[in-house]
């Protein structure tokens, strides 16, 4: 039995560390809808983790919010991002604030600050999955970097999903999932927080001719 | 009971599906009338079952009311109320000048409702997770309409309105997900770890350095929808292009229900961890926005915007008034929260009303006023009077309270500020107080002399060429009138229920 937790606590550490990787793949493409891939990507290791966690806790709630993010992340989401990609005239993020190697190094300072404020209240977790907390800090580090990082709208909106994954492996990995009523209800504002987002993508283009968020300067001080 | 609570969330729910179907302008506000009035009449049922019998749950331990979550309940429908009034016209001449399709209405209306009900969720809710959900829910209601207008400067606002609203309540959701991991080892019933009415009873055994971490996210997540610096840089942009009923609802409501988001988070923190350090962040961010605000009181040029920073400036004072906490400065926060929802409301419907007849948000283009619009200049003039916290209304006696407050009791952790690490560790107790206090009245004393020398100019002079004179009456103006009545009589004698509700909303923040 023990050598199995230890097994599966490997196994957990191993999926969430893949999440982590997809996030510096993320922040180092240019091309919107390979960004897109590899947010499906994440979000497809994201529902192993999940599953990995329900299946070694035996709490079959997290089979639900997996198969959620699963249906959500994994296919809804970047269907929709496509669609609007398609809609626009711009495939590739021209100019970054940061230019990639930068940012590389930056998402890799985030991750040392991550784990640097995680690590007090690393020792109180769960066994199986105590390290996955100070990862999923990490990837909502990164999330918002890519956020300010990037000036088209649907990659600001990739950060934000990408921040989204990270809590969402927050509260898998460090909580085994929290109540199933608060979890769908995040599922719910996620999916339409997207939604919302596309439309808006959309009528930016059309009133701006463009989704550079630069361009959104008309309002100032 | 029961049924009160189910009124209350039927009530917009069944408003907004109605809004959808039915297409005369007449009935979608006497819809949404009736919804308000319904909200309204179920607030005063629960008003007096928590005042007679104190907290109560219902629907299965998904809602929990105290005085405190009632209080907030009396905000929202007192404001959701002076809107409603207020829409008749305000949307009807949107209709008649074309501004707006009247299929648009329905939008609008459908919109609104579930704006109210995601509020009412948010502040009713007993799990901080279901409360999470609401309140992200009301940036998804509300985005679309700040951005109704759907010109470029109203995309921009609420594409900047969405993302970062957004992001913020992300990291929020990072606070409630760390609440949760460290109830995990107190509660046996995990389905409960994030009621309040689970964690409440166990708060002094979670842990502290979990705690400190989870207050902080949630700090800077509800923290950017109330608005506070440095978090706020959505704020005037949404507030100057959302229609006027809009940023009423935004700027008296939902601001206060962020600010509620946090205060419920807080009083948990506070059991396990010294008082001292939930106070001082929010002490810190409250002159943030304080000092900030004042001075961007002082430079404006957009109607708008001078009462978006004004929003800002106030909540920093109530946000001060609950850092230094104890029963003066939480009464006083409390108290300055319900002041400036009815005052900013009461401003944004004169701010409409300019904006219709003069077609501009600049305030030098804006003159003669009193001559142009008699009752809109006298509604501006008195919110502007009553947001400059000049006696005799209401928020004159709460910024005191808060003011006396800061000067005799100091920012908490001040004594022990050698392991707290702020800049005033090498001030002595007193002289950092009285040196906050003079900061505090600077402030106030700036932002006052701006906002009043800007609405000044804007009511006195003649009208240019070309703006009609008069202003006919319409029920537009019930709300103010009655606005007005509550802001100075709440100066005077508070009537014994709201009395009543904010000792013991301060009874329940204040921990012994």
């Amino acid at each position: 039995m023990q050598g199995f937790s230890y097994i599966g606590s490997q196994l957990v550490d191993l999926c969430s560390a893949l999440l982590l990787l997809t996030c510096f793949a993320i922040v180092a493409q240019r091309r919107l809808s390979a960004c897109v891939d590899l947010f499906a990507l994440q979000s497809s290791f994201l529902v192993v983790t999940a599953a990995l966690v329900a299946y070694l806790t035996g709490n079959p709630h997290i089979y639900i919010a997996a198969g959620l993010t699963g249906a959500i992340k994994v296919i809804i989401i970047p269907r929709v991002l496509k669609k609007v990609i398609d809609h626009l005239n711009v495939k590739r993020e021209l100019v970054m604030h940061v230019n990639v190697p930068t940012g590389l190094l930056i998402c890799g300072g985030l991750v040392m600050l991550a784990f640097f404020i995680a690590q007090p209240i690393i020792p109180l977790g769960n066994l199986l999955t105590r390290d996955s907390l100070a990862i999923a800090l990490a990837i909502v580090l990164i999330g918002l970097f890519t956020m300010i990082a990037r000036q088209k709208a649907v990659s600001q909106l990739v950060g934000f999903l990408v921040l989204e994954n990270g809590l969402f492996l927050g509260a898998t990995a460090a909580t085994y999932g929290m109540p199933l009523v608060v979890e769908l209800g995040v599922f719910f504002d996620v999916l339409i927080a997207t939604l919302i987002a596309g439309i808006y993508t959309n009528r930016l283009q059309d009133a701006f001719d463009s989704v550079d968020t630069d361009r959104l300067t008309v309002l100032k001080e | 009971m029961t049924i009160a609570v189910v009124v209350l969330l039927s009530a917009p729910l069944l408003a907004g599906g109605l809004s959808l179907v039915v297409h005369r302008s007449t009935w979608l506000h006497g819809i949404n009338l009736a919804s308000i009035g319904a909200l309204v009449t179920a607030e005063t049922v629960l008003t007096h079952t928590v005042l007679s019998d104190g907290p109560v749950t219902a629907l299965g331990e998904l809602v929990y009311l105290d005085a405190l979550s009632t209080f907030i309940l009396f905000i929202i429908g007192v404001v959701g109320l002076a809107c409603s009034f207020y829409m008749r016209s305000y949307m009807d001449e949107q209709v008649a000048r074309g501004v707006i399709a009247p299929s648009q209405l329905n939008q609008f209306f459908f919109l609104f409702h579930m704006f109210v009900l995601t509020m009412v969720i948010a502040t009713i809710a007993n799990s901080v997770g279901i409360q999470w959900v609401a309140i992200e829910a009301t940036t998804l209601a509300t985005t679309f309409l700040i951005a109704f207008w759907k010109r470029r400067e109203s995309l921009e606002a609420g594409w900047k309105y969405l993302i970062l609203c957004s992001v913020g309540i992300s990291l929020a959701l990072f606070g409630v997900v760390l609440l949760y991991y460290s109830s995990l080892h107190v509660l046996s019933d995990a389905s409960q770890g994030l009621n309040v009415t689970a964690l409440l009873p166990v708060a002094d055994r979670l842990n502290p350095q979990v705690l400190k971490l989870a207050f902080i996210f949630i700090l800077v997540g509800y923290g950017t929808k109330v608005g506070l610096v440095p978090m706020h840089s959505w704020l005037p942009d949404a507030y100057t292009e959302a229609p006027a009923p809009v940023v009423a609802m935004l700027a008296g409501v939902l601001e206060v229900v962020a600010a509620y988001a946090i205060l419920r988070v807080r009083v948990i923190v506070d059991h396990a961890v010294p008082f001292a350090f939930a106070g001082e962040l929010l002490t810190l961010l409250g002159f943030a926005s304080l000092v900030t605000a004042a001075f961007f009181i002082l430079t404006q040029h957009n109607y708008k915007r001078l009462f978006a920073y004004s929003s800002i400036e106030h909540m920093g004072v109530a946000m001060i008034g609950f850092g230094i906490g104890g029963p003066l400065g939480t009464f006083g926060g409390l108290f300055h929260l319900m002041n400036h929802a009815l005052a900013k409301s009461m401003a944004f419907f004169a701010a409409g009303n300019i904006h219709r007849r003069f077609h501009t948000v600049e305030i030098e283009h804006v003159q003669g006023l009193a001559m142009a619009q008699p009752w809109t200049a006298t509604a501006l003039l008195i919110s502007g009077l009553a947001l400059s916290a000049l006696p005799p209304f209401a928020a004159f006696p709460s910024e005191v309270q808060i003011l006396t407050a800061l000067a005799s009791q100091g920012v908490p952790g001040m004594e022990f500020a050698g392991t707290s690490g702020m800049v005033t560790v090498a001030l002595s107790d007193q002289f950092s107080r009285v040196a906050l206090a003079s900061v505090f009245l600077i402030a106030a004393v700036l932002s006052f002399g701006g906002l009043l020398y800007r609405i000044t100019g804007m009511v006195w002079g003649t009208p240019s060429e070309g703006i009609v004179r008069g202003e006919r009456w319409t029920l537009g103006h019930l709300p103010i009138i009655l606005l007005t009545i509550a802001l100075i009589g709440f100066s005077m004698f508070l009537p014994h229920p709201i009395k009543k509700l904010l000792e013991q909303a301060t009874s329940i923040l204040v921990i012994q």
